[in-house]
């Protein structure tokens, strides 16, 4: 669910939703949400200063009902 | 945003059905994120001094959950509200200043305010001193801007984020 509510989030913030992907992961200290765009659409999903960024682990990890949620931004290119 | 002209009515016309337009993109972009977190809530779309307001409601029971969205003091409504501008923005192409509101959180917190407003303008009018008041974020001041102005007095906001705050002044 919050993957799926995280990639909708960012879809409509960028201007190529389909390059949007967001992976999940299993650390040893709670989830790590992984969202990869397209190049041109890293700057805006980050926003001024890490605002936009913020604004999408504040609203994540509000929906999270167990514990804290990490949320990554990466370019489609990097692996 | 400020206008040097006044607006002709067919101007008038369109700015509204631009800022009509906002909150359907907005109400489409909220609703989407109830079904996936599967909240109810029913979204109302309205006008309101030159800005698009969209408000989630709360339907019987889904209060509480609804809550989780506007978080403590309303961090997380704040960021839900910005992430739904940009969505607009990304839309129309335009800067958008919608005004987000969730389960009545804004319009408590606004009277509340508007109380604490009154009360420091009546104690800058009998001290005849500013009045610094708690840190605010930037809908909080406005509320207070807009309480101060009625009254005649004046305000400016001071300081840096998170601690930029409301002081108010003798006429």
């Amino acid at each position: 669910m919050l993957a799926d509510a995280l990639e909708h989030l960012v879809r409509g913030i960028v201007d190529h939703p389909d390059d949007v992907q967001v992976s999940a992961r299993s650390l040893r200290r709670g989830e790590l949400l992984e969202v990869r765009v397209h190049p041109e659409d890293l700057g805006r999903v980050i926003g001024r200063s890490g605002r936009t960024a913020r604004a999408l682990r504040t609203v994540v990890n509000a929906m999270s009902p167990d514990g804290s949620v990490r949320v990554d931004v990466v370019d489609v290119d990097r692996r | 945003m400020t206008e040097s002209s006044a607006p002709t009515e067919q101007n008038d016309v369109s700015v509204t059905r631009r800022l009509e337009e906002e909150g359907e993109i907005a109400a489409d972009y909220l609703e989407e994120l109830l079904d996936i977190a599967d909240l109810d809530g029913d979204i109302d779309i309205d006008v309101d001094h030159g800005r698009a307001a969209v408000e989630i409601v709360a339907e019987a029971g889904s209060e509480r959950a609804l809550r989780r969205l506007v978080g403590t003091e309303g961090e997380v409504l704040d960021a839900v509200q910005e992430l739904t501008r940009l969505a607009v923005q990304t839309k129309t192409g335009e800067r958008s200043r919608l005004m987000l509101d969730i389960a009545g959180y804004r319009a408590a917190r606004r009277a509340e305010l508007t109380e604490v407003a009154k009360k420091a303008v009546a104690e800058v009018r009998s001290s005849g001193e500013a009045v610094a008041l708690e840190p605010m974020n930037p809908f909080e001041r406005k509320v207070v801007h807009d309480v101060v102005a009625e009254s005649g007095l004046v305000s400016d906001s001071d300081g840096v984020e998170p601690a930029r705050h409301v002081v108010i002044k003798p006429a």
